[in-house]
Formats: structure tokens, C-alpha cells, sequence
């Protein structure tokens, strides 16, 4: 069908030897077998045994039909684009293993307009603000001083701390707040009464990079393992 | 050259249309116009929550109390075995709403709360003025989230409310009386007028939360090691140490409030 002139043999056969590797990289890649070499870096802790599709699931139609869909969307002719290749991964992700009833911060409270200025300094409508995926690690956090952002008027009655809330909030040591009080409340961990029997920043520094829980390791719930996951879905 | 050129161009071109894209959802099906603004929804709900939680706090927290039964702020802890207070039932309807389908969003708030992290601040501080003033619903548009927002006056409608809140040990006032506004509900959807059938998964999805928190508060109760179990069936707490089942308590929320929630839907405008 086409003629190809002698000039122009490099060229072909250099283009057949590209899509050949092209199509053997698409397949290779997609194979489950080679998950960790297409993953951006390593899980965080606790999803080391999650495959992909925990979270990427794949987006509605085949690839051409996703092509074409977004072809069509960008010259205006429908008027919402489409997922490519999987779906966008949002918090309803993580909910569906991690969602809770006794949850003291649940991601959906700060959607009430009154926090707009606190979610401006921290984004806590969204799980990846503080939990960044393929980290390796349990807490990516920037800063752990976020509780000065809603609880700068605590007053503690009958505080049974040694050094009051009051005081500590006076002197900005919002660092402190983490030493008792996990973020989301999962710990069935006893506060001590002495601020000096706190829990050392290095060990919940280490915790947060993945380390030993320092809080103990009785939780009031387990996320669900990606089994119990698929099980659950069946259910439903 | 330029013939391989428009080969290719038609032949890409076959290949991306037939296959017919993704098909698009469809934003309004046959006979779903809607019918109702987002204003008249949100009250319709918000009634229905008035009713929901003047029965919860008067007939199951007031007389419950009477009948020597515990009502905490800690109740979801092991080492408690209480129910919950009216504040955290919302909180509980709140939450299982946002686990439905239906992106409607249910807050409650103060600007003398008994937790400090719940006082209003911004928008709702400046209209809760008004609400406090006149006691009428106040609606805007939140820019920043793209959400029409409801905010409705939220009633000491019972003596266990007043007497709760004087009496708590956080308290930031403690005078309050029968019938002050105490705070507010804020509701919040992302359109602006609602097809019936959106109307109907709204009052849905806010009873279904009312069942889903009251079930939690009977597991609670089968739970219980120490205190003394109510007998959960069709008598209520004025009648002695009994609860109603969830399907009850719903059925007499509905009858209290069904009237009112019909007529807005069946009168077409």
C-alpha cells in the first residue's frame, strides 16, 4: 500500500521497531505483576499489600472511547470531559476502608463554611493533606502546630494537666497537642497528668515516618484490610 | 506524500469516532424538571429535622433521664454507656447523609457553643445575628465551595436543652431559657432547584440518617455491662424504662411531620 523509498527504509523500519516496543511496553506494564514499577514510589505504611486498583479504578470505557471523548470535549462538542485511564483517587477512596463513626475529625465537618479560614491554612476536607500516598511513610504533614487553627479558645475546666491547656496555648506550644492527642482520636491511649510523661516528639516523629505506635497499639478500629475491602463491596 | 498524510488523518479519525466515546451521563431524564428551588427544599428538610430532634431531645432524652437513663457527650466510648446527646444525634444524621448519594451537608453550630471549636465565625457568625433576632431562615451562595447554603434557627425547644447546657462544666452561658435560640443548622446542596425525585432523595437521605444514628444508639444499649437496659419496642420512656424501635421512633417523626412536608409536595406551582 505504501511505497516506501530507499531513502526513507531507516525511517520505517525504525517506526515498526517502536510500536512493536511501544506494545510490549503497554502490555508489560499493565500486567499486575508489574505494579511496583509503574507506582510513583513506595506505599505508605499499612497499604504495602494494596494493589493498584484499591484506589485507581479504572475510568468508564476503553481507551479509544476515553480518546475520543476527550478529542470531542476539547473542540466543544460534549460538554464534560472524561477520566483517562483510571479515576481521579478522592476521599471517598479512603473512606470506604478507613470511615468511622467515632472519628474525632472527619474530613466532611470542614466543609461548613465557618472553617473556610482554618482549611486555608490547612486542607482538612481532603485525607492527602496530611496522609501524601507513596511516601512511605504514616504522616507527611508539613507542620504539626494545625490544632492552633480551631482551638485557640480551649479552656480546659478542671484540667488535670500539670502545665494547664490554657497556659500552653498562651505560650503557642501547639506542638505539644500531639503528645496526648492523636488527630483523629483511633488511640484508646491513656493521657497522662504530668506534661513531662508526654510522648516525646522523636517517637512520634518516627511514628509518623512510618515507626513503632507510641500511643499503644490498642485502636478503637482497624481499617479494613483489602480483602475484607473487596468483600464489603460485594455486600453492598 | 501529502496522500499517506490524509490516509493517516482519516484512518485516525475512523478509528476515534467509531468506537463512540464514552457515553455522557444524563443531567435530566424525561419528566424530571425540577420543581422545587433549593430554598424550599432545605426548609422542608430542616423541618423535618425540627421535628426529628424536639422528639429525640423531649421524648427520648427528657423523659429518659426521668427513667434514670444516661445521655453523654462520650457516648460512643467503651467505658460508657450512655446515649446521645441531641447535638451529637444531628452530628450522627450529619454524618451518615454525607455516606449516601445525596451531596447535601448538615452542620451545627453557636456563637456561645459548649465546645469552643463549634462557635460560628465569618458569614454564619454575621447572619446568626439576624437569626437571632428574628428567628427566620437566612440563605446565600458560599462562592468558595459552589454550595447554596441554608442556615435555620435552632431552638431551646425543651427543658433538658436549657437545663444541659446551664449545667455543663464547659459551658460558656448559663442562662439560657425555653425558647431562646441557641444556635443554628446549617444545610448546604450544590444546585439551585431540585426535580422531585432529588426533593424526595433529600427527605430521604435525611430519615434514613435519623435511622441509622437511632440504630447505633440501640447497639449501644445491647452493649451495655453495667447499667440497666430499656426494653426497645413500641413503648416510649414516659411509659417507664422503654424505648421505641428505630422503625417507631421514624413513624411518629413522620407523623408529626408529614402534613406539612405533603402539602409542600404535592402543590404544584
Amino acid at each position: 500500500m505504501f511505497k516506501v523509498g530507499p531513502l526513507r527504509k531507516r525511517q520505517v523500519l525504525g517506526g515498526i521497531i517502536g510500536s512493536i516496543l511501544g506494545g510490549a511496553m503497554f502490555y508489560i506494564f499493565t500486567l499486575d505483576t508489574t505494579e511496583e514499577y509503574v507506582s510513583i514510589g513506595p506505599m505508605n505504611t499499612g497499604h504495602e499489600s494494596l494493589s493498584c486498583f484499591a484506589c485507581h479504578a479504572d475510568a468508564k470505557g476503553n481507551l479509544m472511547q476515553q480518546v475520543q471523548s476527550n478529542v470531542s470535549h476539547a473542540f466543544g462538542a460534549r460538554d464534560i470531559g472524561v477520566d483517562f485511564g483510571t479515576q481521579d483517587v478522592t476521599v471517598n477512596n479512603c473512606l470506604e476502608c478507613h470511615d468511622r463513626p467515632n472519628d474525632r475529625h472527619p474530613t466532611h465537618r470542614f466543609s461548613e463554611p465557618r472553617f473556610k479560614e482554618a482549611v486555608s491554612h490547612i486542607d482538612a476536607t481532603t485525607c492527602i493533606t496530611c496522609h501524601t500516598e507513596h511516601e512511605e511513610e504514616r504522616v507527611s504533614v508539613a507542620s504539626i502546630d494545625y490544632c492552633m487553627n480551631c482551638h485557640q479558645d480551649l479552656d480546659v475546666e478542671n484540667d488535670p494537666l500539670d502545665i494547664s491547656h490554657k497556659t500552653l496555648i498562651a505560650k503557642e506550644a501547639w506542638f505539644t497537642c500531639i503528645q496526648c492527642h492523636d488527630f483523629h482520636g483511633n488511640h484508646k491511649y491513656e493521657v497522662p497528668e504530668k506534661l513531662s510523661d508526654t510522648i516525646p516528639m522523636e517517637s512520634i516523629q518516627r511514628y509518623f515516618d512510618g515507626g513503632e505506635d507510641p500511643y499503644g497499639s490498642v485502636k478503637k478500629y482497624i481499617a479494613l484490610s483489602q480483602e475484607d475491602w473487596l468483600k464489603a463491596l460485594e455486600n453492598k | 506524500m501529502k496522500a499517506i498524510y490524509k490516509i493517516t488523518l482519516l484512518l485516525t479519525f475512523s478509528i476515534l469516532t467509531s468506537c463512540g466515546g464514552v457515553p455522557e451521563e444524563k443531567t435530566k431524564s424525561i419528566g424530571a424538571e425540577n420543581t422545587f428551588s433549593v430554598e424550599e427544599v432545605l426548609e422542608m428538610v430542616a423541618r423535618e429535622n425540627d421535628v426529628t430532634r424536639t422528639l429525640y431531645t423531649k421524648a427520648i432524652v427528657g423523659k429518659g433521664k426521668k427513667q434514670g437513663m444516661k445521655f453523654d457527650e462520650d457516648w460512643r466510648k467503651d467505658d460508657v454507656e450512655a446515649g446521645p446527646l441531641p447535638a451529637l444525634f444531628l452530628r450522627g444524621v450529619a454524618t451518615s447523609i454525607r455516606k449516601s448519594s445525596v451531596p447535601l451537608g448538615l452542620y451545627l453550630g453557636s456563637d456561645f457553643p459548649v465546645n469552643a471549636a463549634n462557635k460560628f465565625e465569618g458569614k454564619q457568625a454575621e447572619l446568626f445575628e439576624h437569626i437571632k433576632k428574628d428567628q427566620k431562615a437566612q440563605f446565600f451562595y458560599d462562592e468558595d465551595q459552589k454550595l447554596h447554603t441554608a442556615m435555620f434557627a435552632d431552638l431551646a425547644s425543651a427543658g433538658a436543652c436549657v437545663t444541659c447546657h446551664n449545667d455543663h462544666p464547659q459551658t460558656t452561658k448559663s442562662d439560657w431559657k425555653l425558647g431562646d435560640v441557641m444556635g443554628a443548622t446549617t444545610w448546604q446542596y450544590p444546585k439551585d432547584s431540585l426535580s422531585y425525585k432529588e426533593t424526595v432523595a433529600v427527605l430521604n437521605s435525611y430519615a434514613k440518617g435519623t435511622v441509622d444514628i437511632y440504630m447505633e444508639y440501640l447497639d449501644e444499649i445491647n452493649a451495655f455491662e453495667k447499667s440497666e437496659k430499656p426494653q426497645i419496642g413500641d413503648k416510649w420512656p414516659a411509659e417507664g424504662n422503654y424505648l421505641p424501635t428505630a422503625e417507631v421512633f421514624l413513624d411518629s417523626v413522620k407523623k408529626l411531620s408529614s402534613y406539612e412536608t405533603m402539602k409542600r409536595l404535592v402543590v404544584v406551582k
